[in-house]
């Protein structure tokens, strides 16, 4: 019997479970009406065997932080140091740049298009791992990038001269896509009314990579040069650290880790429990989605501005204030290190900004601290003096890493149906974004390297003001409200507008509902005055199956 | 709360870097006296496209103070540097030729330093095996004068002003090793064959579990 969708949906109505055409769950609680999913648990519920409080689908519903309680906890410790490492691996060149440019004879453009292309390996990686983790899992796609990128990180004992440099520092940045495999493996381990908290600290602790190498390889460099090695060779036997590091995490997410809440993938695929979505479907709708393309280009100015400066940052105190080398490490790795507290900050921010304002209260944020790193850029450009150019990178550090975060408060509502795709191609924005301004900036004689940098603010500022574009039919954007028609401002029309009326029909559609009806707390202040007045008959006049 | 966390550490952070040094900002090169000291530097092997191996090729390198030279009351040492050709420079910012003195970075591998003892007129000669961290590219020999204060007053080079002329090259050292490549190629095979055992093994497992 086909049901009349258009309304605002069959939320409290469905009897989920009844028909046994809907998308089976890895483990779903049979019969009862379904709720929104966060549920306690019951006393006669086999879930009572987890540490932490679970939904339905066997997500945490909370976050503690120093707990490795099995599988949750344990699997977001494994997964945000595994992409802790890999940031060690693909930045572990910048801060030891001012040896190898000795050893192997590299000119400014040399190091520069190495940076750009321990970038730009991950554009593509970043890409595909989203539909290697449906395959393998999150376990087996995190473990992959770790080892078969830790040969990548040793062979830069080979390297003798600039192409060497370049192909190795590109091979070793495929394992940043270790960001699509971390997320993931939090999607599917923590519930949605967390994830945004969850996937900011993951995020941001594993960026923190980034500042961690900058301390960590001189401070290496200079032990391995105590044991009597010339520095030319030291280097090569820095390189093994990060190479360990990799080798070890691989071997404790396999041995430790577990796909999902209720076992691993290959066992629960041969029993039959878990179902996926169509892939080209799936791509088919983030390709349709315009916003995409305007997080991908936001992301690119955020993330990317960040990694670029893990790239370049380091040599550059060196060289413009002729500081010893770990000292100019220790000033790169704080722009890095920052990181612990402003991503998980910017994506509070945005959640915080939304219950007053909706989801124009997020993209102002976005903009707000997005634009105010890219001022601070320019100054840091500008600086002529150690403190005040120490005291630009850490606004700047702060300002660009919140809008990070506050870029993941905005991804999950721009599509259900294919967030993880969208998650991947803005993830994949950063790289973009990276190495293009490496290229433009930091790879020739054109620009010196201060000059860059407030061009490189400058340009970033331009593009943030796309954030003005994305807007929502049902929540409006930063200058216009929701649109006026009365079907199309309703939350469930934007997202059950990604599926086909046969879909529908069977009943695929029913988690974007679900998430629509909850969705609606980006209305800001306004969906609690909707509330009072019931927006859906409660008993619903059209069940969602026979 | 955070900000100011930060700001008082980076505040800290810059306390404890030391500050560059205040009165020779102002000290330039032009402002030194050319030509005071006479310079020679011959490698262990001349000829036509030579090149010298770091850590083994040698230079026999001389110094004497010109009969010109003025300001010689003021000399206290003697500090002989290697210094880049400019050809080594292009396309490479971080060795670039600056007028300021603390800025300049063209001369950054030092040789040798000796007391000056003006009651000696003849030429001093020395030789120096070039290090092994010498990076590979042209170079020349100069030789600052430097009084009291630490401060250089004088200098000659074994080129010309124009650094055309008497220049030789260095191939740095590899820095590879081959127990260093045996051993990337052991961790990395490693690597790779236990991740596939672990597949590998899960995967039967997986098999048994089915057809139980």
């Amino acid at each position: 019997m086909a049901q009349n969708n258009e309304d605002e949906g069959s939320i409290g109505t469905s009897m989920h479970g009844v028909t046994a055409r809907e998308q089976v769950f890895s483990f779903s609680v049979q019969g009862e009406e379904d709720g929104p999913s966060s549920r306690t648990v019951r006393f006669d519920d086999p879930t009572a065997k987890f540490a932490l409080p679970v939904d339905s689908e066997h997500r945490a519903t909370a976050f503690k932080p120093f707990s490795f309680a099995r599988p949750h906890m344990r699997a977001f410790h494994l997964g945000w140091i595994s992409f802790f490492t890999c940031f060690i691996s693909t930045f572990a060149a910048a801060p030891l740049v001012p040896i190898i440019r000795d050893n192997l004879d590299l000119t400014k453009s040399d190091i520069g298009n190495a940076g750009v292309a321990s970038v730009s390996g991950a554009i593509f990686s970043r890409l595909a791992m989203g539909a290697v983790c449906d395959l393998l899992g999150a376990r087996y796609g995190t473990a992959f990038l770790l080892m078969l990128s830790a040969p990548t990180v040793f062979s830069m004992s080979f390297v003798s001269d600039a192409g060497g440099y370049l192909s190795v520092r590109f091979m070793i940045g495929f394992c940043l896509a270790t960001f699509v495999s971390c997320q993931y493996w939090t999607s599917v381990m923590f519930n949605g009314k967390i994830i945004g908290l969850v996937n900011g600290c993951a995020g941001g602790w594993g960026d923190m990579g980034g500042g961690v190498t900058q301390l960590l390889m001189p401070m290496v460099f200079h032990v391995i040069k105590l044991t009597g090695a010339t520095p030319f060779m030291a280097w090569r036997i820095a390189f093994f650290v990060p190479g360990f590091l990799q080798v070890i995490m691989g071997i404790l997410v396999l041995t430790l880790g577990q796909d999902l809440p209720d076992g691993n993938l290959s066992t629960l695929q041969k029993r039959g429990e878990v179902s996926k979505d169509k892939f080209t479907k799936v791509f088919w709708y983030a390709v349709l989605n315009y916003r995409t393309y305007v997080l991908f280009l936001l992301y690119g100015f955020s993330m990317g501005i960040e990694m670029t400066i893990n790239n370049v940052i380091s040599e550059y105190f060196f060289d413009r204030f002729q500081l010893e080398l770990h000292t100019a490490g220790m000033i790169a790795a704080s722009f890095g290190m920052a990181n612990f507290f402003a991503r998980p900050l910017g994506g509070y921010a945005s959640d915080i900004s939304a219950r007053f304002f909706g989801m124009r209260g997020r993209l102002w944020t976005l903009w707000i601290l997005q634009t105010s790193g890219g001022i601070f850029c320019v100054w840091l450009g500008r600086a002529t003096s150690l403190p005040i150019a120490i005291l630009a990178m850490m606004l700047f550090s702060v300002g660009v890493q919140a809008a990070c975060g506050a870029i993941f408060g905005i991804v999950p509502f721009v599509s259900r149906r294919s967030l993880g795709i969208i998650s991947g191609l803005t993830g994949a924005g950063g790289n973009f974004g990276s190495g293009l301004t490496q290229l433009i900036f930091f790879s020739s004689s054109r620009f010196h390297t201060a000059d860059g940098l407030s061009l490189m603010g400058i340009m970033g500022m331009i593009f943030t003001l796309l954030v003005a574009f994305i807007h929502f039919p049902q929540w409006g954007s930063m200058f216009f409200g929701p649109t006026s028609d009365e079907k199309k401002s309703k939350e469930e029309h934007y997202y059950a507008a990604e599926w086909t009326e046969e879909e529908k029909r069977q009943g695929l559609h029913e988690g974007s509902l679900k998430f629509a009806e909850n969705s609606r707390s980006e209305r800001g202040r306004k969906a609690a005055s909707d509330r009072s007045s019931p927006s859906m008959p409660p008993e619903g006049g059209n069940p969602a199956h026979v | 709360m955070a900000i100011k966390k930060l700001l008082f550490a980076s505040l800290l952070i810059c306390s404890m870097i030391q500050s560059s040094h205040g009165a020779t900002k102002e000290r330039l090169f032009t402002d030194l006296e050319k030509g005071a000291l006479e310079v020679t530097a011959t490698p262990s092997r001349t000829g036509q496209g030579v090149i010298l191996a770091a850590g083994v090729d040698k230079l026999s390198i001389t110094w004497k103070v010109s009969s010109k030279a003025t300001k010689e009351p003021e000399f206290k040492t003697i500090k002989v540097k290697l210094c880049y050709a400019p050809v080594s420079q292009v396309d490479r910012p971080w060795r670039k030729t600056e007028n300021e003195l603390f800025k300049d970075k063209s001369c950054p591998h030092k040789i040798s330093s000796f007391s000056y003892d003006p009651t000696v007129k003849t030429a001093q000669s020395f030789d120096y095996t070039l290090e092994r961290d010498i990076p590979t590219g042209t170079y020349y020999v100069r030789a600052y004068a430097v009084d009291a204060k630490d401060h250089e007053v004088a200098f000659g080079q074994s080129t010309n002003e124009n650094k055309t002329t008497d220049l030789f090259s260095v191939q740095a050292i590899s820095g590879r090793h081959k127990s260093l490549d045996i051993a990337s190629v052991c961790f990395s095979v490693f690597s790779v064959v236990a991740l596939l055992v672990f597949f590998v093994n899960e995967k039967r497992k997986a098999k048994i579990e089915q057809s139980k």
